[in-house]
């Protein structure tokens, strides 16, 4: 059996420095033999509580159907409702947790405890201050509430105020949304740009202006569900291709052109294939150039989401188009969010000017959603002028760099300390794997009480053997508080037994030299 | 202080059976239920073991005819 890694390696014809292997390691057998045991024990004692709660010896906290609605067809007794009631139910305070201070490298919790196994919270008043937030996308450090670099921000939400009444067709076009589109067509290279107010609106009400019935999208496995809700609102058909795998890509897009569409054989009126520049659950980033190559070899059109890659990745921070080298106008349609990088919120969609136009006025989300607020508009265009250096700032270069060299060491330093990490070295999203249901649960609590705010996903959003803590780095965590996580790490690691990595990875003393790794087994 | 040492580490055992079944997830009366039936269980295996073990190793025995 022996440890299995998976490699992808890089590119064609790109310089390979900054390409480096990307690994999902396998668990050993016996973690996911446990896991399944783990869930098994939890669903058999979900199936007693539930018969308790139908005969009447427990109450009921959840939504339940009348008396008389008892003979009708069944409303919670599907497997979703049973896993919310059972399972997430018992263990919901590592979700949810109120914040009350800005979401910066460290953060202050609201202290809350139930008293009946989390049905109910009741704050106790107390607040955790100075936790260290390891999982905001905070990826450049621009949440932040320094007057000085704020002052641009107060000045324009004076001038506007706060809401704009409208939607951008009819009379919420401000002088502001404009330059902002300008400035983000130049720092992406591309002819024009659209923004809108919300990230994930920005992907489910655009493709379905792009696409419609008769189009085939090809999207990746692990796709964000803003793209599967665009893709499925949209009406075309859609094939899922495995994750980042190109062969799989290659086959659906050749039988695609081949056979055409399933019953009449016509040739598909538009191919889309969609993908995302960093995947948030993976820490994997999308290989761009040889899906560049397959989508001119065989006719199809490109749509990539940079929400996370965006500011995070390049040289300049121009996302996965500068990280391969490669030329902005070979992506037909180049989406992004300011959720992330840029310490605002909303997202844009950029590209040629044609399609840009056609945007303006056939997109669910221009024509009926609200523009974006005034302040939060100046905010992206001081994170973006700030990133692409005006006035000879270096600020923006700093904190790049700053991100690229955290993602480096905390990379490493994991590694050597024996967690399983999925992802590319380049990304600054960390899964740690966990697995068992327990685990995952004792590392959120356990890491809390060491004040460190973790994010921990579990079944619905990873596959059921996979649970996983994920930790977003930020170029405005300091040296010191990595290590102060990594020590933190080290110790739950250990008092959990958490480090089921079998690959030895020695790292070079000066961590800033990009040396091969040994990977033995 | 062996003997604390001792209850330490059982209690670090007890944790890590707690982790890897999932107990950990569950209210502590529904711990004790699934203690308890395992405790059973195995104690029932245990006791089945000691009452037939001569007579199964006799028939290996006389299986192979080392004895008669």
């Amino acid at each position: 059996m022996g440890s299995f890694i998976k490699k992808n390696g890089p590119g064609t014809g790109v310089a390979s420095r900054q390409h480096r292997q990307e690994s999902f390691e396998q668990a050993p057998m016996y973690v996911a033999v446990m896991t399944y045991l783990g869930f098994g024990i939890v669903t058999l004692f979900g199936y007693f509580r539930d018969f308790l709660r139908a005969v009447g010896i427990e109450k009921c906290h959840l939504a339940q159907e009348r008396e008389e609605q008892k003979d009708f067809v069944p409303l919670y007794q599907d497997f979703e409702n049973f896993y919310t009631r059972n399972l997430y139910m018992r263990v919901r305070d590592n979700w949810n947790r109120p914040v009350c201070s800005l979401p910066g490298p460290v953060f202050d919790l609201m202290e809350r405890v139930s008293d009946d196994y989390n049905w109910t919270f009741r704050l106790t008043g107390k607040t955790i201050h100075n936790a260290i937030n390891m999982g905001s996308y905070n990826y450049l450090g621009f949440a932040e509430n320094n007057t000085d670099f704020l002052k641009t921000v107060a000045d324009k939400l004076c001038q506007y105020g706060v809401g704009v009444c409208s939607t951008r067709q009819e009379i919420g076009n401000l002088g502001i949304h404009e330059e902002l589109e300008q400035l983000v067509a130049s720092f992406l290279r591309v002819e024009s740009s659209m923004i809108f107010g919300m990230g994930f609106a920005t992907n489910s009400m655009n493709i379905p202006a792009l696409v419609g019935k008769g189009c085939l999208i090809l999207s990746d496995e692990v796709n964000h569900t803003s793209l599967i809700l665009g893709a499925r609102l949209s009406g075309a058909t859609i094939r899922v291709f495995k994750h980042n795998n190109m062969h799989s890509l290659e086959k659906m897009l050749s039988e695609a052109v081949c056979s055409g569409q399933p019953r009449t054989h016509r040739p598909w009126k538009k191919i889309l294939i969609m993908v995302e520049g960093i995947y948030s659950m993976e820490g994997s980033v999308v290989r761009l150039p040889e899906i560049i190559a397959l989508k001119k070899k065989y006719k199809a059109y490109l749509y990539l989401d940079e929400a996370h890659s965006i500011g995070a990745v390049g040289q300049t921070g121009r996302g996965v188009t500068e990280l391969f080298n490669v030329n902005p106008a070979d992506v037909d349609v180049m989406m992004g969010t300011f959720t992330k990088s840029f310490g605002a919120a909303g997202g844009y969609i950029a590209g040629k000017k044609e399609l840009v136009d056609y945007l303006r006025s056939h997109s669910h989300s221009a024509v009926y959603a609200s523009a974006m607020s005034p302040p939060v508009t100046e905010q992206i265009i001081r994170a973006m002028k700030c990133i692409m250096g005006n006035n000879g700032s270096t600020e923006g270069i700093r904190r790049i760099r700053q991100l690229a060299e955290n993602t480096r060491y905390f990379r490493a330093r994991l590694k050597e300390m024996g967690f399983i990490i999925y992802g590319n070295d380049d990304s600054p999203v960390v899964p740690i794997l966990l697995y068992m249901p327990g685990k995952v649960v004792a590392f959120a609590r356990e890491m809390l009480e060491r004040k460190i705010g973790v994010v921990v996903v579990g079944f619905p959003a990873t596959p059921i053997s996979e649970a996983r803590a994920r930790f977003c780095l930020s170029a405005a965590h300091t040296r010191a508080m990595l290590n102060q996580v990594l020590h933190h790490l080290n110790e739950v690691g250990d008092g959990l037994c958490l480090k089921f990595s079998r690959l030895k990875y020695s790292s070079c003393p000066d961590l800033h030299e990009e040396t091969d790794s040994e990977l033995g087994s | 202080m062996a003997l604390s040492d001792f209850w330490k580490q059982l209690s670090w055992f007890y944790y890590q059976y707690i982790l890897v079944t999932a107990l950990y997830m569950l209210e502590p009366w529904e711990r004790m239920v699934f203690n308890s039936l395992l405790v059973s269980v195995a104690g029932m295996a245990v006791y089945t073991g000691y009452v037939f073990m001569p007579q199964h190793i006799m028939a290996i025995l006389h299986y192979f005819e080392v004895v008669q």
